[in-house]
């Protein structure tokens, strides 16, 4: 799990989302039920005025990054938030791609994101990470390649 | 909410320092160039169409008689306009919204934004490219012919263009000169410069003669498969063919997986290529080419079963392709590239090949 303060430096008080997910090592398949549980704690006093949840792809690596959402979810709306926080848990049907990919100068990273906002511009952003598929990392080949002959 | 800081921080994902201002900040770009563009049409206007002297551009425009000089001086604030208009109308949509909210949102494409450029998904497939483009030619032998996607192409159009543009601008410097030297004038600063320029010309056209040898003296590369989208674990039939004459040290067909990453560097666009897997299909020696009778044959390209699928975002791509690498005699080497798609396996078979590798193990 990673907690950061999305824009600016780390407001007191400093919120900590911690996560479940409903499998063991975060390992899906594709179009496999994802299903979080999260929990936020240390905010305190501080007033909230939104929340985020999101399950996405995003890539990594050499190129710029890219970003795919398959679900989003705000809540403003007081009732919604009094639900939504301090703990609430949330499940998706995941796609049939793109797939979790550790590649060489391109990485597809899946997640889920849950983003505080709270009254006075500044926001949270809580990150965790889990993966869809089972694609072996890759690397770049040695010269000169092995020859497996086939035909 | 603070003032900003001159300098921020970037501490691993985050920045310090409210991102609201760096929307402030490009909002008044924007701004600016919408401001810049106002005030030259404006100026502009005024000028067209206030008092003139008679019989200059002034006079012409307000009279409305030449509409490409109404389109000319506008071009640059229109330019602006739409510049700094579009760039304003996206940083107000995107005004105060996540990552996720702008993703999730359809955005409006920046004018500025020139990386941004994804392929088509493949229906149901998130991620994943289309295979329209690579299923709509017929094969003679086997389901679909491949299109060809060869470096040496691109090669040659850039040398072509070249040559055509540079001896363009050569024809224009000389017909001023030849005309000189007819009505009997000698521009010898003209003359001076032709030298050079016809030079260049020559070297572009020779340089473009030389690639156009080199891309159709090998002669045709064919591919044909048997199916398409691929899947990983799959097999599928390839016939290979080869045309044009003389003798080849080897031919080569290799299976690729090459990952493309686009980034800004500076003020410069840049797309890094790295292949990150290559199987030797196979290799044939000493082929000898008929005139009139091309090299055929038939092999099967097996994708692994734990592949990754072609994968193609706004900056990040991975490309699956079939590689044909000749080493002819007496000519240069060549490489021919025929992109392919692979789609990911479906979760049904994913489940049953996991099972399989389950029961494997433990027996």
């Amino acid at each position: 799990m990673k907690v950061s303060a999305a824009n600016g430096p780390p407001a007191p008080p400093s919120p900590k989302v911690t996560a479940q997910f409903d499998r063991v090592g975060r390992d899906y398949e594709p179009l496999q039920h994802l299903s979080i549980r999260y929990q936020v704690d240390g905010i305190d006093d501080a007033v909230v005025t939104a929340i985020e949840r999101s399950v996405l792809w995003y890539t990594e690596g050499k190129g710029e990054e890219d970003l795919g959402i398959h679900l989003f979810e705000r809540i403003d709306d007081p009732q919604g938030l009094v639900a939504a926080l301090p703990e609430a848990s949330f499940a998706v049907r995941l796609p049939t791609s793109p797939l979790s990919y550790e590649g060489v100068i391109v990485k597809v990273r899946w997640c889920v994101r849950v983003r505080l906002f709270f009254a006075g511009g500044r926001d949270f952003v809580s990150e965790h990470v889990f993966d869809v598929g089972r694609i072996p990392p890759a690397r770049r080949p040695r010269e000169p390649l092995g020859a497996v002959e086939r035909g | 909410m603070k003032l900003p800081r001159f300098f921020g921080k970037k501490r691993g994902h985050r920045r310090t320092g409210l991102a609201v201002w760096g929307s402030v900040g490009e909002g008044l770009f924007y701004a600016a160039l919408v401001a810049a563009g106002l005030l030259f049409g404006g100026l502009l206007l005024s000028g067209a169409m206030g008092e003139a002297p008679a019989g200059g551009a002034g006079a012409a425009l307000g009279r409305g008689q030449a509409w490409w000089l109404w389109l000319l001086t506008f071009l640059i604030p229109g330019a602006l306009l739409a510049f700094g208009g579009s760039g304003l109308v996206r940083v107000i949509r995107a005004w105060g919204k996540s990552d996720e909210r702008r993703a999730a949102a359809v955005e409006i494409p920046s004018l500025l934004d020139t990386m941004g450029h994804a392929a088509d998904e493949a229906p149901g497939h998130p991620g994943v490219p289309t295979c329209d483009d690579l299923v709509n030619s017929p094969g003679t032998i086997l389901r679909y012919r491949l299109p060809i996607e060869s470096p040496e192409n691109w090669t040659l159009l850039g040398f072509g263009l070249f040559a055509l543009l540079w001896n363009a601008i050569v024809l224009v410097l000389a017909v001023g000169a030849g005309l000189d030297l007819m009505s009997g004038r000698t521009d010898w600063l003209l003359l001076a410069l032709l030298v050079p320029f016809v030079a260049v010309g020559i070297g572009g056209f020779v340089l473009f003669g030389r690639a156009f040898f080199q891309a159709t003296a090998v002669g045709p590369t064919q591919i044909e498969i048997s199916d398409h989208p691929l899947l990983p674990g799959g097999g599928y039939d390839v016939l290979l063919g080869q045309g044009g004459v003389g003798n080849f040290r080897s031919l080569e067909l290799h299976l690729e997986l090459e990952e493309l990453a686009t980034f800004r560097q500076g003020t410069d666009i840049r797309t890094e290529r790295s292949v990150v897997w290559r199987e030797l299909v196979k290799e044939w020696k000493n082929v000898q080419l008929a005139p009139g009778a091309r090299f055929e044959t038939h092999v099967t390209v097996v994708i692994p079963p734990d592949a990754m699928h072609s994968f193609a975002s706004d900056h990040n791509a991975v490309k699956w392709r079939l590689v044909v690498r000749g080493r002819p005699e007496r000519r240069p080497a060549f490489l021919r590239v025929f992109p392919l798609v692979v789609f990911p396996a479906p979760a049904a078979a994913v489940s049953r090949a996991r099972r399989v590798a389950a029961w494997q193990e433990v027996s």
